[in-house]
């Protein structure tokens, strides 16, 4: 489903070029789901925009379910990741000024993939039904990383990626965002890209790369 | 049909690609519409900045427009193809010429002209036409042909019994009477029966020939015969042709005042359109992180882009479309004011009711989007290069922040070197042209304003630096300073809408002032007799017989004038000439700019010896200078004869040559004109009285039974001030109005940051400070930025009075006024703009101190 060869990236400062990625591969099957790990600055966030289209390698391929990514313009890259990629912020990202209703369905409705009946289910098991009519800041922090899960998800994408989506949040409610997001995941059948500092996390999904400067380090096993 | 083979054809290719599209374009355009249900003070400021700047745009052009039409109708009504025919012995013309003429096969038609008063007062011109012999293509040929009237059909229904008042259907709306009636005059005639006639303009009756000589009681005289174009070049030599429209027409006359309207109501434009781009800015700031959450969500940039332009297309319209009704509101209620000025200085004919052509509507919606697209411009550039990677972060950094200023400061530097070239460049024709004057300003003004935010941030930094010690109290200052600077690139538009109103305030009440003052002095120095008498033209000199011989009258000051042809190298150009009585009465008090040798008692001498003295506007327009000579057409020939001076002569728009009245009736055969009488001092006012009493009647010896008109000095002062006043309604009323939109604009700034603010403050009351010392801090930070504002807003008012005195003015209508500043009004713009920033502040401020603890404490949270 999503294939990366060789991916290099390296940013200008004024020093020089800054070598972020250094010929990176990696493969995710349909369904499956990865924790990519590592520490600050180790290329992890620049990893997942590459896969969200949201940014170019110097070098190397990505596709996503065949179709080559890298190569693709600025519009297809946006028609791509409207349609087959759901994207979980560490800060959430909501449109302060849309309900949470309108909120969760906005990609699905960008994407004109909106079914009333998934929206709804997830408003129920994301346990937002009853607040549908607030707006985010009425919500708790929680619960809008529940909002922007659900938005990612009623899409009904092929691929999830989420940028350490409890990093902001305190345990017990990353405890239950977990998973939620996990039971979300595997019930709609899309895969996951997950990027976490958290090895308890990371200890949730099927498989776990880590990133050190800019190069994968042996799968770890689960 | 062939469209219809087609269509299904495309549609199941296209659906398939556009549907999604189309629904993507749908909710992301909802979603970013929603911003404004959260946040509907933005949504005002930019309908109420687009509201201001095409209602005062439209308002101003309305009333332009429909001068214009006034000016094409009265154009149309005398065309300058036709020529006129005149009697080289200067003797009026009467129907013996016209039959003579005819006799020798000229196409002549007669023509008169005056003035009625209707028995409630209003005054109009009486045209009297011979419709008959009428030469085709002029006045003439709609009329002869019937076209021209409501009922039209009949081309002699002018003079079929009862006859026709024909006139402009404004004409008939103002005079408050219908179709078929019949005016009376105040003399008690009953007018024709009225008939709309649209070509007609307003203010102007046309009736036949002979119902006006009636009306206007001329008997046999007539005051024009017309000569179809291309006639042959033969006439007896007795007469000679000159063109029908001598001078400029009215449309020329009035160039300049139409373009300082325009000018004001461009300043108006440009401050409300500040507004508006403060607002698109702030709104654009809000939405950034929706902005890039859509595109992460897969929104193409370039889809955004778009979208956000058709948002701009429909706030456009749903602010631009109430603003031009309003704009036609406001015109309404200037037009009288703009239509009594123009008439007044330059007997210009203007309705008192809009007529505006479709052109109107689409310039005034095409300007203000065209506007609004420019203000709109650097919102959508900034989207287009939004980085979509930036997600979350903060849109201005302080080195994004230095940069702007350092561009601003730049752009700044470029405007003022332009508008000083501008300056110092001369005009090619030696006389300063009004566009060059108008850009002048302009870049000076929009140099001030884009100036304006660094030096304000300038003055800030420096005032931090200056601030000594670690009382609480200097804590608190040097807070409010970072604050303000903070708050700055938010405030900047409004603070420079606040600087061009005021500057403009100060430039034009200065400007004006200076002018009132100029103006009524230089009326008191000519206007020395305390008597005007204008006899009957064939009465003239048994009346000026009689005068002589009054022991009341202590010196009689006669006046006539004509027009002529001033003769230069570079072709002839019309000139108005008057002959004035070269009395020490008027000769001590009458105002001289330059003379030969500055010796003002020989320039006069020099003029009862022969000389000429020009108005200024004259001087200006040929460089014509003291010494030099001029040649004039006169009857007998080219005159030529010494400038020995120039002379102010405001407020009036064409070159003038004065000589001495007996030169005028020798050389230029002038017809009769008025007389002013200085009264014998000490004259009792019973004497007086009877002596007024005895102008108003007929004089028997000269055998005229028309009375002479007679007007005193101080209802002519007080004509000349009511007409001042007039004249410059308009212009008090659109800087007014500039003053208040800038007010608007500072209160819609303030408002539509008042949350962001709060959130801003409340870590300083949740640091121990009280609700009231917050309230206090915020209305001195505005307050202080106002005056500082108010404080450059000084010069530059002061600079802006000067280029409308001594540029524009001269370009405008070929006089100087001498600078006047006037510090009391210094004072005002100071309060003033101080003022105005605590009443935007009000509310802001009011909604802080009555926010429950509980609110202030979750922003807190939020900040």
């Amino acid at each position: 489903m999503l294939e990366m060869r060789d991916i290099r990236k390296a940013y200008a400062t004024p020093q020089g070029p800054l070598s972020v990625l250094e010929g990176v591969d990696l493969s995710l099957a349909a369904g499956a789901s990865l924790a990519l790990m590592g520490e600050s600055g180790s290329g992890k966030s620049t990893l997942l925009h590459l896969a969200a289209g949201l940014d170019t390698p110097d070098s190397g391929e990505i596709s996503l379910d065949g179709q080559r990514l890298s190569a693709a313009s600025e519009p297809a890259r946006a028609g791509l990741r409207r349609t087959r990629l759901g994207l979980v912020f560490q800060q959430f990202h909501l449109v302060p000024s849309l309900s949470v209703a309108d909120n969760l369905t906005l990609q699905a409705r960008l994407a004109g993939r909106e079914t009333p009946d998934w929206s709804g289910e997830l408003l129920t098991r994301l346990g937002l039904a009853e607040m549908a009519d607030r707006y985010p800041e009425q919500l708790s922090g929680g619960q809008q990383q529940r909002l922007a899960i659900g938005r990612a998800l009623a899409g009904r994408p092929a691929l999830l990626l989420a940028d350490e989506p409890t990093g902001n949040l305190d345990e017990a409610s990353a405890e239950t965002v977990l998973t939620l997001l996990l039971e979300l995941v595997r019930d709609s059948g899309c895969a996951l890209l997950m990027v976490t500092h958290s090895t308890r996390v990371a200890s949730r999904l099927e498989r776990r790369l880590t990133l050190s400067h800019g190069r994968l380090l042996a799968e770890e096993a689960r | 049909m062939i469209t219809g083979r087609r269509s299904p054809r495309l549609v199941s290719r296209m659906a398939p690609h556009l549907v999604p599209h189309l629904a993507m374009a749908r909710t992301a355009l909802i979603t970013l519409l929603s911003h404004y249900r959260r946040h509907p003070g933005q949504l005002a400021m930019l309908l109420v900045g687009l509201w201001v700047a095409s209602a005062l745009w439209s308002g101003v052009q309305a009333i332009n427009a429909s001068a214009r039409d006034s000016y094409a109708r009265a154009e149309a009504l005398l065309s300058p193809r036709l020529e006129r025919l005149e009697r080289r012995d200067g003797a009026p013309l009467g129907y013996a010429d016209f039959t003579t003429l005819r006799r020798a096969g000229l196409p002549v038609s007669p023509l008169i002209e005056g003035t009625i008063e209707l028995n409630d007062g209003q005054r109009l011109n009486v045209l009297g036409i011979e419709p008959l012999s009428l030469p085709a293509g002029g006045i003439g040929e709609d009329r002869r042909t019937g076209n021209g009237g409501e009922d039209g059909a009949n081309p002699l229904g002018l003079l079929q019994p009862p006859g026709q008042t024909r006139l402009a259907p404004e004409t008939l709306a103002t005079l408050n009477f219908s179709p078929g009636e019949r005016p009376i005059t105040a003399g008690g005639e009953r007018l024709p029966p009225l008939v709309i006639d649209a070509q007609l303009p307003p203010g102007t009756l046309l009736v036949d020939i002979a119902r006006a000589a009636e009306l206007l009681k001329r008997g046999p005289r007539i005051d024009t015969l017309l000569l179809a174009p291309g006639t042959p070049a033969a006439l007896p030599a007795a007469y000679r042709r000159t063109p029908a429209a001598q001078g400029l027409s009215p449309g020329q006359l009035t160039e300049s005042f139409h373009l300082n309207l325009t000018a004001m109501g461009l300043l108006a434009l440009v401050v409300g359109l500040l507004i508006v781009h403060a607002a698109l800015g702030l709104a654009l700031e809000q939405r950034l992180g929706l902005l890039r959450t859509l595109r992460a969500l897969g929104v193409p940039g370039r889809t955004l882009v778009a979208l956000l332009a058709v948002e701009l297309v429909l706030l456009g319209l749903a602010g631009t479309l109430p603003g031009i009704l309003a704009g036609l509101w406001l015109a309404n209620i200037l037009l009288p004011d703009v239509a009594a000025s123009l008439e007044a200085l330059f007997s210009a004919s203007v309705g008192a009711s809009l007529s505006l052509p479709w052109h109107f509507w689409a310039g005034s919606l095409a300007i203000t989007l065209g506007g609004l697209a420019t203000a709109g411009l650097g919102m959508l550039w900034r989207t287009a290069r939004l980085d979509i990677l930036a997600l979350g972060h903060a849109l201005s950094s302080h080195a994004d922040s230095r940069r702007r200023q350092r561009r601003q400061a730049g752009l700044a530097t470029l405007a003022w070197v332009f508008a000083l070239g501008l300056w110092a460049w001369p005009a090619p024709s030696g006389t300063p042209s009004l566009i060059a004057g108008f850009a002048m300003v302009a870049l000076a003004l929009a140099g001030s304003a884009l100036a304006l935010p660094v030096l304000l941030g300038a003055a800030l930094e420096g005032l931090k630096r200056c601030l000594g010690g670690n009382s609480p109290r200097t804590a608190l200052i040097r807070w409010a300073l970072a604050d303000l600077q903070l708050q700055l690139p938010r405030l900047q538009l409004a603070m420079m809408a606040l600087l061009l109103a005021l500057a403009t305030n100060l430039g034009v009440t200065g400007m004006v002032g200076g002018f009132r003052l100029t103006f009524l002095d230089w009326l008191d120095q000519r206007l020395v007799a305390d008597l005007y008498l204008r006899p009957p033209p064939a009465a003239y000199d048994s009346w000026r017989d009689w005068l002589e011989t009054r022991p009341e009258i202590a010196t009689l000051l006669e006046r006539r004038e004509t027009d002529t042809r001033l003769i230069g190298a570079e072709g002839e150009r019309p000139v108005a000439l008057q002959g004035i009585s070269a009395d020490p009465a008027l000769t001590a008090s009458w105002p001289l700019l330059a003379t030969l040798n500055a010796d003002r008692a020989a320039a006069w001498q020099s003029l009862r010896e022969g000389a000429a003295l020009i108005n200024e506007q004259l001087a200006i327009a040929t460089g014509l200078a003291p010494g030099d000579m001029l040649t004039l057409a006169s009857p007998s020939g080219p005159f030529t004869a010494q400038v020995a001076g120039i002379y102010p002569d405001y407020g009036n728009p064409r070159g003038e040559v004065t000589l001495t009245v007996e030169r005028l009736i020798q050389r230029f055969a002038a017809k009769p004109g008025s007389m002013g009488l200085v009264l014998t001092p000490g004259l009792a006012a019973a004497d007086e009285a009877a002596l007024r009493q005895r102008l108003t009647r007929p004089l028997p010896a000269s055998g005229e039974a028309l009375a002479p008109s007679l007007v005193d000095q101080r209802s002519v002062h007080r004509q000349a001030r009511q007409v001042f006043e007039r004249t410059f309604a308009v212009t008090r009323a659109l800087t007014g109005l500039t003053l208040g939109v800038a007010a608007l604009a500072l209160f819609t700034g303030l408002l539509a940051q008042a949350r962001e603010r709060r959130a801003r403050l409340a870590p300083l009351w949740a640091l121990g400070l009280g609700r009231t010392t917050l309230l206090g801090v915020t209305l001195a930070q505005l307050g202080g930025l106002a005056l500082a504002t108010a404080l450059l807003a000084l010069p530059l008012g002061v600079a802006l009075n000067w280029a409308l005195v001594a540029e524009i003015n001269v370009a405008a209508f070929g006089w100087r006024l001498p600078l006047h500043v006037f510090p009391a009004a210094w004072v005002q713009a100071l309060g003033l703009a101080v003022l105005v920033a605590l009443l935007a502040a009000a509310l802001p401020a009011w909604r802080l101190w009555r926010a429950p603890p509980r609110q202030l404490l979750e922003e807190f949270s939020a900040s």
